[in-house]
Formats: structure tokens, C-alpha cells, sequence
């Protein structure tokens, strides 16, 4: 009982040590990248780099540059809980967690997306680009860390 | 007869239009092929204000070959034209005479544990260290197209402690 007791003060005051760096972090005024990957498809041939930013407000952005897929009807960029998938997987077949980020703005080009708060990068590993229309992942780019 | 022959074309052809179209349309709308040749082209700028600091320009992940070797590897570039490599995460075992390289990605000696002969590559000096963050300095005059890989080699041995393929950032 009294060793539970002092196991549980340990972890208060290591969630407090911890909890006091988070806030040093957030005030360095820096941007800093988290994530990184390249994409690989072949199907739908699909290539570039996508990257996660924090800014200094905490806000997480995707960014992909040297970005190129082919064009199709209403696709999107989502979030996958998951290190990495297969061309023309199926997610919705699959029931894998995804986090949306909005309808894609281009087949080419550079282009950045907002990443609800709260989401979980330590699951959700992979950027999809992904057909709603007919459930087919376009390509994908499994993230590291940077 | 002919009337009746006639009339029954028409109807063919009715049915065959009130069918047919709906069906084209809804195979259009499903496959819109036509963005097979149309692309939508965007150049969002980055999403701060960028700063006068170095920017990633490649990077790569470290995979060990002759020796565990894991961690990142970056080649930054200023807006005056200084460029580095930046080595981060990293991690690998000690050795004697341990360098830093830049060579070809494709060279089919960086498959290989032991390099026969000579490697074609561009020096970056000793390894500082076998762990921690480290960077390097890159001469501008270096074709980072071509030499689009680091290379952690123990000259002594021609041993490939590991290689980092760089894609672009």
C-alpha cells in the first residue's frame, strides 16, 4: 500500500518535471519540424515529400513539396493509423483510423494542410493521398521522425 | 410493315438514348476521365514567415551496413549559398579512422560491406563522434545531384559503417 502510495508521488512529480519543459518549448518562437517521408505509388504514380510542422502556437501543418499524383475524382489527404499502405489499399474495407485534412488542392505543386489539434502523431504515421470515390489509396508517404 | 418497322427503330433508338445517356453521365461523373490530361497546379508558399536560417535541402535515414549504424541525415542550405550536412539522432560504433563521405546513391560498392578498390566520393572529414548531432561543412562546389548520399566509411578497412540515400526536402 505504501509502496503503490510512493510510486504514484514518483509519477506526479515526473508528469510535473515533464509537464513544466512543455511550455519552454512552445515559447521558443521557433518553428520546428516533426515528421518527414516520401511518397511512393505506382499505381496512380505519386511522388514527393510530405512534412509536419509545429508552429509556434502549437498548430501542426502538413506540407508537401515536389508533390505530383495523378488527377482524380474527389481525393483527399488524410491521416492513417498506420506505418505505411499499399497501393490502391482500401482503407474504408480495412477500418483503419484516419484523421481528414480536406479535399486535395492540386495534382502538383506545393501545398500545406491543417492537422486538427489533438491529433496523435505517434499513431497516425502515415499521409495518404486517398480516393474517396472509389476507396483507393493514390499513394502514400510513411513518416519519420526528423 | 415498313411503318412498323420504321417506328420500332424509333423506339430502339429512344430507349437506347434514354438509357444510354444517363449511363455516360454517370460514368463520367464517377471516372471523370478528362483529368487524366487536365492538372491542377498549386504553389502554396511555406506556412510561416520563413527566416534568415538554413533550410533542409535533402535529407535521408541512416541504414547500417558493416555496422549498426541509425539517425538522420540533412544537407542544409543558406540563403548565402553555405550548405552542410547535418547529422542528427545519430548513431554508430566506434572504429579507427572512421569518415564522413558524400558519394553516388547508385554506386554499386555502397551494397557491399567491404568497398574493393576506390570509392568515388567527396570527403567530409572524420567522424566527430559515433553518437550524437554533428555537422559538417560542404564545400558549394560540391553537385549534391550527383553525390546524393552520406556514407559513415572506416578508410583503414573500406568497411561501409552505413549510407543515407538523400531525396530532395
Amino acid at each position: 500500500m505504501n509502496h503503490n502510495f510512493n510510486t504514484a508521488g514518483t509519477l506526479a512529480v515526473l508528469a510535473l518535471v515533464f509537464g513544466s519543459f512543455l511550455p519552454v518549448f512552445a515559447e521558443s518562437g521557433n518553428v520546428k519540424t516533426l515528421e518527414t517521408g516520401t511518397f511512393h505509388g505506382k499505381v496512380h504514380s505519386t511522388m514527393g515529400r510530405a512534412t509536419i510542422y509545429q508552429e509556434e502556437d502549437g498548430k501542426l501543418v502538413l506540407r508537401l513539396t515536389h508533390f505530383k499524383t495523378s488527377n482524380g475524382p474527389d481525393v483527399h489527404v488524410i491521416l492513417i493509423a498506420g506505418t505505411d499502405a499499399e497501393d490502391d489499399a482500401n482503407f474504408l474495407k480495412g477500418g483503419i483510423e484516419r484523421v481528414e485534412l480536406g479535399s486535395l488542392k492540386g495534382n502538383e505543386g506545393d501545398q500545406n494542410y491543417e492537422i486538427p489539434a489533438g491529433t496523435d502523431l505517434a499513431k497516425f504515421r502515415t499521409v495518404s493521398i486517398y480516393c474517396e470515390r472509389f476507396n483507393a489509396n493514390f499513394g502514400a508517404a510513411p513518416l519519420e521522425k526528423f | 410493315m415498313t411503318t412498323s418497322f420504321v417506328s420500332s427503330l424509333a423506339r430502339k433508338k429512344l430507349i437506347l438514348t434514354a438509357v444510354g445517356l444517363p449511363v455516360l453521365l454517370a460514368a463520367w461523373w464517377a471516372f471523370r476521365p478528362e483529368k487524366l490530361w487536365i492538372n491542377e497546379k498549386v504553389d502554396e508558399p511555406v506556412p510561416f514567415a520563413s527566416t534568415g536560417d538554413p533550410q533542409p535541402v535533402y535529407t535521408g535515414t541512416l541504414e547500417g551496413k558493416a555496422h549498426q549504424t541509425s539517425g538522420r541525415a540533412t544537407i542544409y542550405g543558406s540563403p548565402a549559398g553555405k550548405q552542410y550536412l547535418r547529422l542528427t539522432d545519430f548513431m554508430t560504433s566506434n572504429g579507427p579512422d572512421v569518415h564522413v563521405l558524400l558519394a553516388r546513391a547508385g554506386d554499386q560498392s555502397l551494397n557491399q560491406e567491404i568497398v574493393k578498390g576506390e570509392l568515388d566520393s567527396v570527403e567530409l572529414g572524420p567522424l566527430k563522434g559515433n553518437q550524437g548531432d554533428q555537422n559538417y561543412d560542404v564545400q558549394t562546389s560540391v553537385d549534391l545531384s550527383k553525390y546524393n548520399a552520406v556514407v559513415i566509411y572506416c578508410e583503414r578497412f573500406h568497411a561501409v559503417f552505413g549510407v543515407a540515400r538523400l531525396d530532395q526536402f
